[in-house]
């Protein structure tokens, strides 16, 4: 196969599916590599946990001694990256998933160019120390460049990933998103994807933007629900397909097991108070990780809401179509 | 307090024509660039027709794409003239990145505003007064020159942070910060804020004009000798706060009578938040603004704030002119669709 053409092939054809014959071709795989595969479908959900506290910048930012990104293993198989705020104030979450053939990257940072700071190379040590602890060759395994949705703050390192060998990364078009994932019914249908032995189940998840995907990993069984619902401001564009994706969540968690809702920002302290758009420092931010039960009570505050504006729902604001008059802070000084 | 006396009549150069050159007859080519040895205390002549000389002719540091990567002075210096300095706070140290004066006369110096940032480790502004004060001294042969440090408003963070570093500090007076406390100092008590007062700084006198209305103990400052106006966050090229419109028009209504009778060459504000295209400004938090404005607005600008004050007054709303943005009544997060007429719509580049 050559370059072009590996890279236009889209990431589930090349996967073999759950259940759909093809063990055979995962086992030949799984065997060529040197140690012995991780199993990832008893003892679910894996135990693992998420840190106290991230970081979260610093009031001199120019001070800021941290790594441009925290790495934290939830679990073994399961790194969760995010960006310091002193290298950028959207400061997302990125999961990188484990599977015995391959590596997903959800989303990556606001960061452009390595010499601003290196992603590629920080995701590289996460993949390296992996291997060694497993009895890998890195070599051996396929990274997957996807991301949540087409926004900046979650595509714009893409280009470091460019001349990395065993690499496939998304395009930036809705077209090349969906395809990447072999949907022909966005955003209702739901695919899986297999690392080998870890399944990811993707399904559409608009409202935020039109191009968004809902990932469930069945091994550590977070729910990773991107831009559109998370700890913070969810900027709601489209209302209805919003709701309907918000639906689709929520029946999700009807009938599968779902340990925490992972979103891919922070903006809200553990008092519930708003960091303003922009802000550089969180010093009581709140956890990343929200429970379903935070998501049914969003969804049934969110079944009560006709107009647009802003809605506090004991977890997160929903924004409704207002990302244009945000109200939330104010000017402290205003007397009368 | 006194108004200084008015100055002669005809351009006099009491401290060296400027059109002289720099090495008079004799002079050995060295000599400018070595400290002068004074034998006994200089006495400048503050008094002059029109502005003293000076400019700002620097660009100001505008912090970093990646601000923890930033390297920059935490503290810019930039000399007006041998008696006036504007230093600014290192945007990514805060992003308010707020601008302080330094001001000298024959028995003592003034700082306005003190930063965003109390850790002297992470904004040394004690330490960089400390050292112009020295170097000052030094070259007008003074044993000892006593500071005032006065704010624009006691209650703005944005200004008011630095403070704490100057606690202690000989020969300084604070002015203080609650309300009745500063009106009290000023001797301003019955006449807040119609009156003014002045701060003397030895045949230099700062006067005092008291306005509210971006915060109820705003001041603004006017230096004669420069014929500078320091007004804080009342007005400056940037996202001007509004905090109590009536306070606010009364203000500029003051300040424009001010300038109507006493010379003004620029208005000097304590942050930038705007652009060099008109009508855009830099998003709250901005620690990368490499295409800002200059600092410097024409006295024109106070007569245009002042008419958009009036058109604001009792709206929730914002409004958009070309060399300021007024925000009455709605979040400092606040858009608005609404483009200035005639203003022409250039987007300035964004980096990344």
């Amino acid at each position: 196969m050559d370059r072009r053409t590996f890279l236009a092939y889209n990431a589930l054809a090349a996967t073999p599916l759950a259940g759909a014959g093809l063990a055979s071709l995962a086992e030949a795989a799984s065997a060529a590599s040197i140690g012995t595969p991780v199993d990832f479908k008893s003892n679910v959900p894996a135990p693992g946990s998420f840190p106290k506290k991230w970081i979260c910048g610093s009031s001199s930012l120019m001070d800021n001694t941290d790594p441009p990104v925290q790495v934290h293993w939830y679990d073994p198989h399961t790194a969760i990256l995010r960006q310091n705020k002193a290298y950028s104030y959207e400061a997302p979450f990125a999961p990188l998933y484990f599977g015995n053939e391959r590596v997903l990257l959800l989303d990556e940072g606001f960061v452009q160019l390595r010499n601003d700071w290196d992603l590629r190379a920080v995701v590289d040590q996460c993949i390296e120390d992996w291997c060694s602890s497993n009895g890998r060759a890195p070599e051996s395994l396929e990274l997957l460049v996807a991301f949540s949705h087409l926004h900046a703050d979650h595509y714009a390192a893409v280009n470091q990933f460019a001349d990395r060998p065993n690499t496939r990364t998304m395009g930036l078009t809705h077209d090349e998103m969906v395809g990447f994932w072999g949907m022909t019914n966005f955003p209702e249908e739901r695919v899986t994807l297999d690392l080998g032995g870890r399944e990811i189940l993707i399904w559409g998840s608009p409202g935020h933007v039109v191009s968004e995907f809902a990932y469930y990993d069945s091994y550590t069984q977070i729910l990773y629900t991107g831009d559109m619902f998370y700890r913070g401001r969810c900027y709601i564009s489209f209302w209805e397909p919003w709701f309907e994706s918000m639906q689709r969540l929520i029946d999700f968690c009807d009938t599968h097991p779902v340990t925490h809702v992972m979103g891919c920002h922070v903006e809200i302290s553990n008092a519930g108070e708003d960091y303003p758009y922009g802000v550089t420092w969180q010093p009581d931010e709140a956890p990343v990780q929200m429970t379903v039960q935070q998501l049914r009570e969003a969804f049934e505050y969110a079944k009560r809401i006709t107009e647009p504006g802003i809605y506090f729902t004991g977890a997160v604001f929903l924004c409704n179509q207002t990302r244009g008059t945000t109200t939330i802070d104010r000017n402290p000084y205003r007397y009368t | 307090m006194s108004s200084p006396s008015p100055s002669p009549a005809g351009r006099a150069y009491p401290n060296g024509n400027p059109d002289l050159g720099y090495n008079p007859p004799g002079a050995r080519h060295t000599d400018s660039a070595v400290p002068l040895k004074r034998a006994a205390p200089v006495v400048h002549d503050y008094a002059c027709d029109g502005p003293a000389p000076g400019s700002l002719a620097f660009r100001w540091i505008y912090g970093s794409n990646v601000a923890a990567k930033n390297r920059d002075p935490r503290v810019q210096v930039v000399q007006y003239n041998e008696d006036t300095f504007v230093l600014r706070q290192n945007v990514c140290v805060h992003w308010e990145a707020p601008f302080t004066y330094l001001l000298f006369g024959n028995q003592g110096a003034l700082l306005i505003d003190s930063g965003a940032t109390a850790d002297a480790e992470h904004y040394p502004l004690r330490k960089t007064v400390d050292a112009i004060i020295t170097r000052w001294a030094q070259a007008r042969a003074r044993d000892r020159v006593s500071l005032t440090i006065a704010l624009t408003s006691g209650e703005d963070v944005a200004q008011n942070q630095g403070l704490v570093q100057f606690a202690g500090r000989p020969d300084t007076t604070i002015v203080p910060k609650p309300l009745e406390a500063m009106k009290a100092f000023y001797g301003l008590g019955g006449k807040w804020p119609t009156g003014t007062a002045a701060i003397d700084l030895g045949d230099r006198w700062i006067q005092v004009i008291p306005t509210p209305g971006a915060h109820k103990d705003g001041i603004t400052f006017y230096d004669p000798y420069c014929d500078l106006l320091f007004t804080g966050d009342l007005l400056f090229p940037g996202r001007i706060n509004i905090s109590n419109d009536g306070d606010f028009l009364a203000s500029l209504e003051r300040l424009k009578a001010f300038a109507a009778t006493h010379n003004v060459k620029w208005v000097l504000g304590g942050h930038i938040d705007m652009m060099f295209v008109p009508g855009k400004y830099y998003a709250r938090f901005a620690t990368y603004k490499p295409y800002e404005r200059v600092l410097e607005m024409e006295p024109a600008l106070i007569d245009e704030a002042l008419q958009y004050a009036r058109e604001v007054r009792g709206k929730d709303m914002m409004l958009i002119r070309p060399d300021f943005v007024l925000f009455n009544g709605v979040s400092p997060d606040a858009r608005t669709q609404v483009w200035p007429e005639g203003v022409p719509n250039i987007n300035a580049p964004r980096p990344f």
